[in-house]
């Protein structure tokens, strides 16, 4: 039994033999093709429904659980903007911020002294580092809790953003120290010769030039942090400091009859922060690894 | 047992290395050795740099110039032996301390800034006023005829161009030493001639000291005072240009330098009219003069020999003294315009010879060749070593 | 260098050994700061917890003491514990290997035969669920598997909810629809690397698609398979949010797994010591994934 790729039609066969035998042509509309198309595209619908509710939903005044028709209405994002619901936002800006903030410079300078200077046990640092960020935080959680108690960190912003950082610093320092390392060498040797000390040439020479893995490691580490659920649920409970991941969860279980349109405007906005920095890290990830100039090549 | 500069002339076989007169040494290696892990990259590397010398270290890659450049910089530590600029002993010495600039072979342009802070990031390194810096770059700017590209990024310059940035880099701190790697193997032929030149007139101008890696012998050739050639890590010959070619130390060194290669056929001692003689493509051939004397007392059998292509003449157009003669078939006529290489082989052997550029000998044309003895250099076969006066 | 030395040179020590630079210390400092304390801290801590009876609140909340084996026996003969595990192994079968891996696999294997504009489109979507919060994938799904949500108006049963009928099934199924894209990217970009012409080749002679596909290009992947495996079963293990708003483990504890079990049995049930002690179970089977991943990427490490 041929496939019906192989029989693909005799005349794209011989085209073949004309071009590069690397070229490889899909047949359109024919056989496999068809087939994986409609699979695909079902898939994709399929995939689509529950996130099409949110949409949906958040611009209907008749929102139910279900997807239908809305009833167009801005009226459920007028409901959500005022104090109480906006104060979690904020919340969730100062946790993500602040181990954004603390996570990123921690992460370049360690990256930079792990990538280019001698430092004993550097092999051992690198595995664990590597082995750390396989290990996900949840499964620490519980003595986590009893030392911020030891400590009377509980119930602060401010410390809970520091697990954040803490948890977040190896997948940081893993990801700088591969952009780091991209970095020429002889570009770091000109400079020594020139005089500079470390942090200059830290400063001037190695940071501009990974201002896109900086940018990629901040939004990947402010992702994390905006939709933290756990970490906050345990270390913080404060009401005044809850985050919004967490507030969006309390307003779901806050009414008997839940009010569909606002839960779902509520998504919908505590979601877009995240959406937006993912766009912005996509765009630049994929343009700005050139060293243009620099070397002769 | 290893050799070290203090049985150094005790051992026949250590390749000649003529010392600088008197005048200061500037640069010195004294029993240089670098590993990395269990490879030897440098051997044993003696070599001294006097003020104001343009040393050119040739060798093809993977001989050990690139190491001994960058230990000079700072940017790698010798492995065993000591390095001094001045009198200082530098081995512990930073690079940025040691006041010599570098410029690589990939220039190493900083990217992101624009040629007239590429310039000045080494005096801002070294906080000198702003005033200083400012004149500083205009100089220099100048000097390399880069005004105009003072505002421009590395990207937009052209190959040229970048490379008198790099240069300018190098030379606005007014460095002691100045090294070089290989700067010129990027450019396109036309503009690598037209900065040799450059380079060769900068440095009569400043007469900064200066070390020139390359692994084209064109290069060192034209460039050098004196050329350090370099094998494996091991120091072969260091003098002047016309030294090298004329007297090389070594079987290396006469193959290496001068284009096309020497003739090196082996050949047996024997004599003739009592004279030190050898047997050499069919031919005897009586040695002359101090030669003679060291081939006898050396008592090898067993010789190579070697001509160079214009040493070995058309018989037509030779000079009286080439009293030795031979014939043998044209294999290759390769017209250059101002002269032609023709290969002949004689008794088995290919040779290659110069001739006049109008001579008419065509492939398969048996011609006559002429020589002169005094021209030959003899070879150990073992060792490799130079038999001469000694 | 093609020259070999002998190490019997006898010149004394080298003088070129790296040395570490003070200065370094600076800049490491920071980081191995946070990560010992916030980080090192708690393994260690709990290393020592897991062994105690303290509570959340109560009589051993400040007053707590060394308990010594108390805990592991009990863990022994928990069978909560045991259904827990049960469940996690459900879990990572169903939504690590079966969701993600092989679901992921097979979205990669069809995106290199579709049009443009649909793989853009379908790869968009799929990566959209992707980057949203925990919070909102779970929260969609809670409202798709409800009582009257489109699910159960799709399937014809509008009064059932699903998450009481099939808890662990729609978590599973929300949990792997929130992680796919990871395994589809990771797959594609390998499927990418893949050499052309060996697969041309057998294309030429004939070999059938199936065929080309498990005797050449999975057994090709297998490196990254095995990755992706292990990443996926690690990020799997630790799962909380998603099943928390979604079903607080329930109904009952249908859909307690491990790291939910931990949880209730801290701070619901409020015995923190022992919580420990699921939480050393849940370290110690994480570890041996992680290990396992690392080994299998040791050879690229440099």
């Amino acid at each position: 039994m041929t496939s019906p790729i192989a029989h693909a039609s005799e005349s794209d066969r011989l085209a073949l033999e004309k071009d590069d035998l690397l070229v490889v042509r899909y047949p359109r509309v024919s056989g496999g093709g068809f087939a994986a198309n409609l699979t695909r595209g079902l898939f994709g619908a399929l995939f689509a429904t529950p996130l099409l509710w949110m949409l949906l939903s958040s611009i209907d005044s008749h929102a139910s659980w279900s997807i239908g028709v809305p009833t167009l209405t801005a009226s459920n994002y007028a409901a959500i903007f005022h104090e109480a619901e906006m104060r979690p936002l904020l919340n969730s800006m100062y946790l993500a911020g602040v181990s954004t903030g603390v996570t990123t410079v921690s992460a370049v300078l360690s990256a930079y002294v792990l990538s280019r200077r001698h430092v004993p046990l550097r092999r051992v640092f690198l595995v664990f580092i590597l082995f750390a960020s396989g290990l996900p935080v949840t499964m620490v959680i519980v003595p986590t809790f009893q030392l911020f108690v030891t400590f009377h960190w509980l119930d602060s912003l401010f410390w809970t953003s520091l697990f954040l950082a803490a948890s977040s610093l190896p997948f940081a320092i893993w990801l700088m120290k591969n952009f780091i390392d991209a970095v020429p060498e002889e570009l770091e040797e000109s400079a020594e010769i020139e005089g500079a000390s470390s942090l200059r040439i830290l400063l001037r020479i190695i940071i501009p030039l990974t201002i896109p893995g900086i940018g990629v490691t901040a939004i990947v580490t402010f992702i994390n942090g905006w939709g933290a659920f756990l970490i906050p649920l345990v270390l913080n409970s404060n009401p005044s400091d809850t985050p919004a991941s967490i507030a969006a969860y309390n307003f779901l279980s806050a009414f008997t009859t839940p009010k569909f349109g606002q839960l779902a405007a509520y998504s919908l906005l505590f979601s877009l922060p995240v959406l937006v920095l993912y766009l912005v890290m996509a765009r630049r990830l994929s343009g700005a690894f050139s060293f243009g100039g620099s070397l002769r090549g | 047992m290893i050799e070290t500069n203090a049985n150094r002339s005790r051992n026949p076989e250590r390749p000649e290395v003529s010392e600088p007169p008197q005048t200061e040494v500037h640069v010195g290696f004294t029993g240089v050795f670098k590993l990395f892990g269990s490879v030897v990259a440098v051997r044993d590397l003696n070599l001294d740099i006097r003020k104001g010398e343009f040393l050119v270290r040739v060798g093809p890659m993977g001989c050990g110039k690139t190491t001994t450049l960058r230990m000079l910089a700072g940017l790698e530590r010798p492995t065993y032996g000591t390095i001094q600029i001045g009198r200082r002993v530098v081995n512990r010495v930073s690079c940025k301390d040691r006041n010599i600039a570098l410029v690589f072979q990939s220039y190493a342009l900083y990217p992101h800034m624009t040629v007239k802070e590429n310039l000045a990031f080494g005096m801002k390194a070294r906080r000198e006023p702003r005033a200083r810096i400012r004149a500083r770059v205009q100089e220099v700017a100048q000097t390399l005829d880069v005004v105009e590209l003072l505002n421009r990024r590395p990207a937009e310059l052209s190959g040229g161009q970048r490379q008198r940035v790099a240069l300018g880099r190098a030379l606005i701190r007014e460095p002691d030493v100045f090294l070089m790697d290989e700067p010129l193997s990027n450019l396109d032929a036309a503009l690598r001639v037209q900065m040799r030149a450059e380079l060769a007139r900068l440095h009569e101008r400043l007469g900064i000291t200066t070390v020139y890696v390359t692994h084209d012998q064109v290069e060192a050739m034209t460039m050098g005072t004196r050329i350090a050639l370099m094998r494996d890590g091991v120091l072969q010959q260091v003098d002047a240009p016309e030294t090298l070619y004329a007297r090389p130390a070594n079987l290396y060194v006469a193959g290496f330098i001068g284009s096309p290669k020497m003739n090196l056929v082996s050949g047996r001692l024997t004599s003739l009219d009592g004279e030190v003689a050898v047997e050499w493509l069919g031919t005897c051939m009586a040695l002359r003069g101090k030669v003679a004397a060291t081939v006898k007392k050396h008592g090898s059998e067993v010789l190579i020999v070697g001509l160079r292509p214009e040493d070995l003449r058309w018989a037509p157009d030779a000079p009286s003294e080439s009293t030795v003669r031979l014939r043998g078939p044209v294999e290759v006529v390769e017209p250059l315009g101002s002269e032609t290489l023709v290969t002949v082989v004689v008794d088995g052997n290919r040779l290659t010879t110069r001739f006049p550029p109008r001579s008419g000998v065509q492939t398969g044309d048996i011609v006559e060749l002429a020589l002169d003895p005094t021209h030959l250099h003899v070879f150990d076969p073992d060792s490799g070593v130079s038999l001469r006066e000694q | 260098m093609p020259v070999v030395a002998d190490s019997e040179l006898g010149l004394g020590p080298r003088q070129d050994q790296a040395r570490f630079e003070v200065g370094s210390v600076f800049f490491l400092a920071p980081a191995l700061a946070l990560m010992a304390v916030l980080f090192l801290g708690p393994i260690i801590y709990s290393l020592y917890l897991a062994f105690t009876n303290l509570q959340l609140a109560g009589p051993h909340a400040v007053d707590y003491s060394f308990t010594g084996l108390t805990n592991l026996r009990r863990l022994i003969h928990d069978t909560q514990f045991t259904a827990s595990t049960k469940l996690t192994v459900y879990f990572l079968v169903g939504s690590a290997i079966a969701g993600q891996t092989v679901l992921g696999m097979i979205l990669a294997l069809l995106m290199r035969r579709v049009l443009a504009p649909l793989r853009l489109l379908v790869g968009a979507v799929v990566v959209l669920a992707w980057v949203l919060p925990e919070v909102t994938a779970a929260f969609v799904w809670y409202a798709f598997a409800q009582q009257g949500g489109t699910l159960s108006n799709v399937l014809g049963h509008s009064d059932t909810n699903y998450l009481n009928t099939a808890p662990m099934l729609l978590v599973c199924i929300a949990n792997a629809w929130r992680n796919v894209a990871f395994s589809m990217l990771m797959f594609s970009a390998a499927l990418r690397n893949l050499p052309p012409e060996v697969l041309e080749a057998a294309e030429m002679e004939g070999a059938s698609l199936l065929r080309r596909l498990f005797t050449l290009v999975l057994p090709m992947m297998r490196g990254t398979i095995v990755t992706n495996l292990l990443l996926v079963t690690i990020g799997n293990l630790s799962t909380f949010t998603l099943i928390w708003v979604m079903t607080q483990g329930g109904p009952g504890s249908a859909t307690s797994i491990l790291p939910v079990y931990m949880y209730l049995v801290s701070f619901s049930f409020s015995d923190l010591g022992y919580g420990s002690m699921i939480g050393l179970a849940l370290i110690a089977l994480g570890a041996l994934f992680s290990i396992s991943y690392v080994y299998s990427l040791r050879a690229r490490l440099t």
